[in-house]
């Protein structure tokens, strides 16, 4: 139990109403967008200012009390799920846009600014950030941030990493501290961006974010393909990278989550398919043209039933929703859900597919695909409505087997979701010892007292 | 079953729908201003199952976090699993008023008051002796409502009570004229707001219809649709009373016709919430279909098309906008016949305003127990508003009315604020 002492504290710093300690309050801030985590913190707050978190960690670390950092808690890697109680701070109130300079094409933000906002005041400037995690109607940046998060864009675009030019953190002793800048090219010393990107909030709190942008591309074309034959559409993805083509997304939706989604949103996709490709070109207008064509004519040789592009925004936009919403689809079909996130390189795709299956019936779990075919993230994803212990025991054997299989083929353990609380018991077989021991290390640097979303990413021996 | 949980209990798979993705973030009106996790749907929804799960209990906390919910229904509509949590809600508020007692404002006056119509007359007409005599008129209709009434209107501005009541202007029995056969029979249910408030709305209304060669039933003995008592305070059994006579008033029409979204949904919702025995369920139910907002009436059952309005002087030149009110939009699923009917309107302009579907923050009880919030999400929608340059914002609801009159006035704005039934002419 956290002393009533703190909690005045911590009022002290941020205001009353920015403090939640009711049970019903922490009960909201005990979960992310897994199925399977689940702890309450001791007290949420609600900060609105760097100086404010820099307080807070202060005090936290001189009374050695546990810190989760929040967003809107979206992740699906339990990432944000305060298992050790303590504090939660969460950044949703920060959420400013600071600026957004045109003629550098960069943006400056709070963490808490919602991606969907962002995206949507962009595109008013003819500006584009391309990262594009599916939760981007609720996630906030500084998530994607500390997830280094990746979508459908990320096979031409790049990941979150690929933006982040400069960035103010506070450390956990409290000291807010300035890496990187606002430049594209940028070589002093050590580059701490990339290590505060993707650390899963364990080393400190990202408060400010300088990202770099693109203009908007000109003119985008989707092209929807059907295959009765999943590992046939793996196959095409393979043919269609080697053909030099690199379109700016390739999307791969099984049979069940096409029913699923169509089940619910009623938008007339084709519910026999086995597999669904939807697939997209962006660029100059001329540039999108033949590339589409060349897309539809591999497609066409490559054993589609169907491919055919749709037949205008109205069309493109209704099969991008379905596609987003697709995993919240899956989701809902069970009470346990695991989304793995192993990550095949592209070539191998097919074979996944056909380890993928076998698995499945091995073990008799239902596995579905839903992912991104064009970076070999595809996302397997197993679920099942009982609660007896046998049977989730069982539920991790075979996402053990998944993984295994990945990584027979040259894959990785996670793609773009990261390792949280999730994939911790695995991540020793996925890395080199060394670099493990050099992680511990490195955050033991940063945090000797281990406050800072403890109890993550490794298993505490 | 847990049977202090008997309601919520009914809404138990829906509860398993959330997969926790938060969309509803995005376009709850309650989180986007105050960004806690309590606020939104996929928060409220946890409450619930915990509390399904014996892991929270009833008690006030749970109570104010669950009631903080406008009904808005845009949590539902961004959902991929379209999980319906504000219905969750309102099983919610039954549970909790019959364990933990009625809400403020819901007292005696309300349970007696609301569902006996000629008392509530009654009542009202008091209060408006009582409203000229002690309160100071704003300007022309605008005042506020005795505070012996409600004591809730913390000064809101609201229109002020009607000298002559809807049922003493209008018989009971409307036939087309010039003996012309009627095409259809239909009960007009008249809300509280056209009843007692702008009763010359209801004349309008039964005068249209009436014109289009509809028989129009304006059954003496219908009540208060329920919303406040049911939907607002959980008070199911109550509402089953209001559900029975309003079905026994409106036996023999062909349809329930309404200007006021809030009772159309009302009416609609009594099949999902109040039958208690296989029989209410099925007359509910039946009484459910035959339920029609007046623009659903006008656009879809009768087909009419423009040369059917006759644009009133005083809108010729004019620009209009509409304002989405949520039980008509999401609720009831009519997005597309209110705006079909204003582009109609000839020598008017129609400007869609950004957002329009987005909640103004009224909400019934929400606003009473959340005042400030709900200003505030109501000053989003005057930005709105404003940014369509309109002269008049139409809409179909007499708390959205209330609202957008309240957010306007307050903020100076010249925008008039007019039902759809005043500017169809």
């Amino acid at each position: 139990m956290l002393k009533p002492a703190i909690v005045r504290q911590l009022e002290n710093i941020v205001g009353k109403d920015a403090v939640l300690t009711a049970k019903e309050d922490l009960a909201t801030y005990s979960y992310d967008g897994t199925t399977t985590w689940s702890h309450s913190p001791e007290v949420v707050v609600l900060p609105t200012t760097t100086e404010q978190i820099s307080k807070i960690l202060k005090l936290a670390n001189e009374n050695r009390i546990p810190v989760t950092p929040r967003g809107s808690g979206t992740n699906i890697s339990g990432g944000s799920v305060p298992v050790k109680g303590g504090i939660v701070v969460c950044t949703t109130r920060m959420n400013r846009v600071l600026n957004v300079n045109k003629a550098n094409l960069t943006a400056t933000v709070e963490p808490g600014v919602v991606l969907q906002d962002f995206n949507i005041l962009l595109a008013k400037e003819n500006l584009f950030y391309p990262p594009d995690p599916q939760s981007f109607l609720s996630c906030t940046i500084g998530g994607t941030v500390a997830e280094n998060s990746g979508g459908p864009l990320c096979i031409k675009y790049g990941v979150t990493k690929q933006y982040v030019l400069g960035l103010e953190v506070v450390l956990p002793d409290g000291y807010v501290m300035t890496i990187g800048g606002s430049t594209v090219k940028n070589r002093t010393g050590y580059d701490l961006v990339p290590l505060f990107t993707g650390s899963e909030g364990t080393l400190g709190i990202i408060t400010k974010i300088t990202l770099r942008l693109i203009p908007k591309p000109a003119a985008r074309r989707t092209i929807m393909a059907v295959f009765d034959d999943m590992t046939r559409a793996g196959a095409v993805v393979s043919e269609i990278l080697a053909a030099g083509i690199v379109p700016a997304k390739i999307e791969f939706v099984d049979n069940f989550v096409i029913r699923r989604i169509e089940e619910k949103m009623r938008i007339g996709l084709p519910v026999d398919a086995k597999t669904m490709l939807l697939i997209d070109a962006d660029g100059s207008v001329a540039a999108v043209e033949s590339e589409a064509e060349q897309i539809l004519e591999l497609l066409a040789k490559g054993g589609a039933t169907i491919a055919r592009p749709a037949k205008d925004e109205a069309e493109a936009t209704m099969y991008w929703k379905a596609r987003s919403a697709g995993f919240a689809a899956i989701y809902g079909a069970a009470r346990t859900v695991v989304a793995e996130d192993v990550t095949v390189p592209r070539d191998r795709l097919s074979e996944f597919i056909v380890k993928l299956d076998e698995i499945s019936k091995k073990s008799g779990f239902e596995i579905v695909l839903i992912g991104h075919a064009g970076d070999g993230n595809i996302h397997p994803s197993v679920f099942t409505n009982s609660r007896e212990k046998e049977d989730l025991d069982r539920l991790q054997d075979t996402l053990t087997a998944i993984f295994e299989a990945a990584l027979e083929l040259g894959g990785t353990l996670s793609g773009e979701h990261g390792i949280g609380l999730e994939k911790k018991r695995l991540l020793s077989k996925a890395l080199d010892p060394m670099a493990i021991s050099f992680m511990k290390r490195i955050k033991s640097v940063f945090d000797p007292n281990d406050i800072m979303n403890p109890d993550k990413i490794w298993e505490r021996s | 079953m847990n049977a202090s949980l008997m309601e919520i209990s009914k809404f138990e798979r829906d509860t398993e729908q959330c997969m926790k993705c938060g969309f509803c973030s995005y376009v709850c009106p309650v989180y986007q201003e105050e960004r806690i996790e309590s606020g939104v749907a996929r928060g409220k929804n946890e409450l619930v199952k915990r509390l399904l799960s014996g892991e929270l209990q009833m008690n006030r906390n749970l109570a104010d976090r669950l009631y903080k919910c406008t009904s808005c229904m845009a949590c539902t509509e961004s959902c991929p699993a379209k999980a319906p949590i504000p219905r969750i809600i309102v099983a919610a508020k039954a549970d909790i008023a019959r364990n933990m007692g009625m809400r403020f404002p819901y007292g005696l006056a309300y349970r007696h008051l609301l569902p006996n119509r000629n008392l509530l007359g009654k009542f009202l007409r008091a209060g408006s002796y009582f409203q000229s005599s002690f309160m100071p008129k704003s300007n022309g209709i605008i005042r506020h409502l005795p505070s012996f009434m409600s004591g809730l209107s913390r000064g809101r501005q609201i229109p002020s009570i009607a000298s002559k009541f809807l049922r003493q202007q209008a018989p009971e029995i409307n036939k087309p004229r010039n003996g012309a056969s009627p095409v259809m029979r239909i009960g007009y249910f008249t809300g509280c707001m056209n009843e007692f408030v702008l009763p010359h709305l209801g004349m309008k209304t039964i005068d249209f219809l009436v014109r289009h060669n509809v028989e129009v039933v304006m059954p003496r003995d219908q009540g208060c649709c329920g919303a406040a008592v049911f939907l607002g305070a959980g008070d199911f059994e109550t509402g089953r009373r209001i559900a029975d006579s309003n079905l026994l008033a409106f036996s023999g029409v062909d349809y329930i016709v309404t200007d006021c979204a809030t009772c159309a949904c009302t009416l609609r919702e009594y099949q999902r919430f109040l039958p208690n025995t296989p029989e209410r369920k099925e007359a509910y139910t039946d009484f459910a279909s035959r339920v029609v907002h007046v623009s659903q009436f006008i656009a879809d059952v009768l087909g009419l098309q423009a040369s059917a309005f006759q644009t009133p002087a005083a809108l010729k030149g004019k620009k209009l906008t509409w304002h989405d009110p949520c039980h008509l939009n999401r609720h009831l699923g009519a997005k597309e016949q209110p705006r079909r009917l204003l582009k109609s309107l000839a020598d008017t302009k129609y400007i869609e305003m950004p957002s329009a579907d987005r909640c103004c923050g009224m909400g019934g009880q929400f606003n009473l127990l959340n005042y400030e919030l709900s200003q505030k999400i109501g000053e989003k929608k005057i930005e709105s508003i404003e940014a369509t340059d309109a002269d008049i914002v139409v809409t179909a609801c007499p708390g959205c009315q209330f609202q957008l009159l309240d957010g306007i006035v307050r903020q100076k704005k010249p925008q008039k604020v007019m039902s759809l039934m005043e500017v169809l002419g």
